[in-house]
């Protein structure tokens, strides 16, 4: 497919056309998050409302050997977000089903 | 402009990327947020003993390593009895 | 320069700044310069029985680089203006 029919030649393209869509967002620190994007910068910068926060706690369980442990989900919501870019891993484009 | 301008000659609360509190008047800074504090202390937080203040004078801090920068209000900050205060260390800044 | 523009019309709003030590500070938003660095008046440190440390500070200034999130006021935020202003910076950035 020519790339110019999507409108999409550089990475960053992806993440304009994702304005205003909800988005599924990779951070540091075992954090992701989903959020309708309104704003982004060259640093990763985001801007996201109706963000939704997962992070993954690793419990070493007592007595357990190194690598096993319970993993434990915590979740909360905020209404209007922003994330800077040093922490983000990746930005993923709603999926359309 | 977020300037520290209006810290100078203030006492003012350091902590430090790595966790650490430090307390200081804070005799200037510059375009990097490097600091010069003086009369300036460590305090130690721990949960087994009271908070320890460890004098350390003169200090020049690059910005670098600074997370944040609060005024001390003095009479809040003299009508607290540090020795009673258990508290787990700040903990230190992860990217 | 979007992000910095952003910050400055919230000047005097109440925000959340959570820090990569996962301190979180509530207050008015005073002032922020080009590195996203913020002032904060009236801050409350949630969760302020698990960290003292911070109890007699009442403003404080954040470097921009220990920030992970900030909390923003839904009410003064114009999504629409924000996309708008994105796609333009966009637009520009792809001309260089």
């Amino acid at each position: 497919m020519d790339p110019s029919s999507t409108g999409i030649q550089e990475p960053f393209d992806l993440i304009r056309l994702s304005l205003s869509e909800r988005v599924f967002v990779k951070l540091r620190g075992d954090r992701e998050l989903t959020g309708i994007l309104h704003a982004y910068d060259g640093h990763m910068n985001l801007i996201l409302s109706d963000a939704e926060e997962t992070i993954m706690i690793v419990d070493p369980v007592d007595g357990n050997f190194e690598g096993q442990g319970t993993v434990k989900v915590a979740k909360r919501k905020m209404e209007m977000l922003f994330v800077r870019g040093d922490g983000v891993i990746l930005v993923s484009p709603p999926s359309r089903t | 402009m977020a300037s520290l301008q209006g810290y100078v000659d203030r006492r003012v609360l350091l902590v430090l990327q790595d966790g650490r509190a430090i307390v200081g008047v804070l005799a200037g800074f510059d375009q990097k947020s490097n600091v010069v504090l003086s009369e300036s202390k460590e305090r130690v937080y721990s949960m087994e003993e009271g908070v320890e203040e460890i004098p350390l004078g003169l200090y020049l801090v690059k910005g670098d390593m600074i997370a944040l920068i609060g005024e001390i209000d003095d009479a809040i900050d003299q009508a607290v009895d540090l020795s009673s205060i258990r508290a787990e260390p700040i903990p230190a800044i992860r990217y | 320069m979007l992000i910095f523009s952003v910050f400055k019309t919230l000047t005097d709003q109440r925000v959340t700044v959570e820090l990569k030590n996962d301190l979180s500070i509530s207050g008015v938003l005073k002032s922020v310069d080009q590195f996203l660095n913020i002032r904060l008046d009236s801050i409350k440190v949630l969760d302020e029985t698990r960290h003292p440390h911070m109890m007699a500070v009442k403003n404080c200034f954040i470097r921009g680089s220990v920030v992970r999130y900030v909390q923003l006021p839904a009410e003064h935020v114009d999504t629409q203006l924000l996309e708008d202003a994105t796609r333009r910076e966009a637009a520009n950035q792809a001309k260089r």
